[in-house]
């Protein structure tokens, strides 16, 4: 007899439904894929027009702190020191894949129980809201977090074979270990919490979609303040921003639960 | 212990009362029928009672838990089987049964769902997609979700609705076997023969209770009893004899039949033919006359719309 865990259950099936949406599955890797490639692109136009751009005023502070952060870094010409802050900023960009993700998968999440009818069966059980949203929330975040890890190992693997394996020992940093194993997940969960509230609050799934958009925002903000030097995260300042999101989805969890009314949800979808 | 307690329950959207005040009983092992029109607070009430939605005033007892404070206990207690059946089309009947059972602490999801899927007949499909059943099939799979956690109180709501009619009466035997397990079941319906076929009382409602006792009360109750006696011939002294006795409060020929009210036409029944047959009337046969719950049930609501008028 399996163990009761409403959560493991309410993930299983998720999966389950993913598993037999090839069109879902298509989507969710093609985003990743997108987000590679226009990081594979800037490497290129760097290696191609980094002098003319790096000389830009924009950019001028930004190398100013990368080569505070990276001794190292001050060995570098101009336009590999450009390509540095580039690539150093993309698990920032990799920030966006769970958050992407979350727009496809979780603002359907709710919606589509709700328009199934499965949703009224559902609330007759024990399950507890927590469980359900957080089972919810999960299971996209899951696959987001692995997809996103995969992204990261290619995006090694594109650099070596580009020719610039010598920069990925400036790159791999604590900071970047951080915001891949702590920040990401982090992340993650926090924009599959928000799509599921989205959902749970949209009259439909165009609606849910729209209200899910401003997930990215706050995330593409993060990646224009590193990019441009405003705040230059540290592994400090990565560790703390972890944390401060990681407590952002407990808050986020219990409003959920609050906002998530189950008389409204059953007495006006019919 | 009754399996359901309603006191005073009550459910206002806004402005518009739809539910009022209900106090009912519905005891262990009992199937009840909640017959009303649409709009009759049928749904209100099952979601009401399964905790679903709050009362707006008064509260229910249900399996032994209050719906407005043990709801959590509540919901392992009671199986609901909701207006649309509310699948997952994308898995297999299996994997839909032992994901909802899988919320339930203690329960074998593997073993329940197998035993419902041979209960109500989809054995052979349990690893079919939902999406490839019939509406029938849809509605029998969500038959066995609602029994899954071997609930004290089965709610089914319009459990035939939309179904051809086969479907219906395979639904309708699933729901019958139920009740001579001695399950409690309270059937939202409007479809009359159904209440009469399964149930043992019937529930009238129209936002209040209209009327609750069992067909057979029910009919005693709105129509006098009536008894047709078939004869060769109804002649003057015949009709003179009968209307000359006390208990018969009308008697009215119809054809070569003579249709009798009385106050009790079982007790009364042999001084009537006593009485015929000593005016000389030679009697054919004697059979009451009943009335259909179709007849009750628009006379309830005839007076239920007087009243509220």
């Amino acid at each position: 007899m399996k163990k009761h865990n409403p959560i493991r259950n309410i993930i299983q099936k998720e999966w389950r439904m993913l598993a037999t949406d090839l069109q879902t599955i298509m989507l969710v890797s093609l985003i990743p894929l997108i987000i590679v490639g226009q990081v594979i692109l800037y490497i290129w136009i760097a290696s191609n027009f980094g002098d003319s751009i790096a000389a830009n005023q924009f950019f001028l502070n930004s190398l100013e702190r990368l080569r505070q952060s990276m001794p190292p870094a001050s060995g570098l010409s101009q336009s590999q020191q450009f390509l540095l802050l580039l690539v150093s900023q993309f698990n920032f960009y990799l920030l966006l894949i769970p958050t992407m993700i979350a727009v496809s998968l979780a603002t359907f999440s709710i919606v589509d129980e709700k328009l199934s009818g499965s949703l009224e069966a559902l609330l007759a059980t024990p399950v507890k809201t927590w469980e359900l949203l957080l089972g919810k929330a999960l299971s996209g975040a899951i696959p987001a977090l692995v997809v996103t890890w995969i992204c990261a190992a290619v995006f090694l693997l594109g650099m070596a074979a580009l020719g610039w394996g010598n920069l990925i020992g400036l790159v791999v940093t604590p900071t970047w270990f951080i915001s891949l194993f702590l920040l990401t997940p982090a992340v993650a969960v926090l924009s599959f919490l928000l799509g599921v509230i989205g959902s749970s609050r949209a009259k439909d799934t165009r609606n849910a979609q729209n209200a899910a958009l401003f997930i990215i925002f706050p995330v593409l903000a993060l990646v224009a303040v590193q990019i441009t030097g405003v705040v230059w995260f540290t592994p400090l300042f990565t560790l703390l921003l972890a944390v401060a999101i990681g407590l952002i989805d407990v808050m986020t969890l219990r409003v959920a639960v609050r906002l998530f009314q189950r008389e409204a949800i059953v007495i006006k979808w019919r | 212990m009754p399996a359901i307690e309603s006191y005073g329950l009550t459910r206002n959207f806004g402005q518009i009362t739809a539910v009022e005040d209900l106090n009912f009983e519905v005891a262990e092992g009992e199937i009840l029928a909640f017959l009303g029109p649409n709009g009759a607070g049928k749904t209100t009430t099952i979601r009401m009672l399964a905790g679903i939605i709050a009362a707006t005033s008064g509260y229910a007892i249900v399996a032994g838990h209050r719906t407005d404070k043990d709801i959590d206990r509540l919901h392992q207690d009671i199986g609901l089987l909701t207006e649309a059946p509310g699948l997952y089309d994308r898995l297999s009947a299996r994997r839909n049964l032992e994901y909802f059972a899988g919320f339930y602490p203690g329960l074998d999801s593997v073993a329940q769902a197998q035993k419902y899927l041979k209960v109500v007949g989809l054995e052979e499909r349990s690893e079919d997609r939902v999406g490839t059943f019939s509406k029938g099939m849809k509605q029998r799979l969500a038959l066995a979700r609602a029994l899954l956690p071997e609930p004290k109180v089965l709610f089914l709501d319009e459990p035939t609705s939309g179904l051809d009619p086969e479907a219906a009466r395979e639904v309708r035997e699933l729901i019958a076997n139920l009740g001579r397990e001695g399950r409690t079941i309270f059937i939202s319906t409007h479809n009359l023969t159904e209440a009469e076929q399964l149930c043992h009382r019937i529930a009238v409602v129209r936002t209040r209770m209209v009327a609750l006792d069992s067909p057979e009360n029910l009919r005693q109750r709105l129509f006098q009893r009536e008894v047709v006696i078939q004869m060769e011939s109804i002649t003057r002294q015949v009709l003179d004899a009968v209307t000359g006795l006390s208990f018969v409060r009308k008697a009215v020929p119809e054809g070569k039949d003579l249709v009798v009210e009385l106050d009790d036409a079982l007790s009364q029944r042999p001084e009537l033919v006593k009485g015929i047959v000593d005016s000389g009337g030679r009697i054919i046969a004697v059979n009451e006359r009943r009335h259909s719950l179709e007849e009750i049930y628009l006379n309830l609501m005839r007076e239920a719309g007087h009243e509220k008028a």
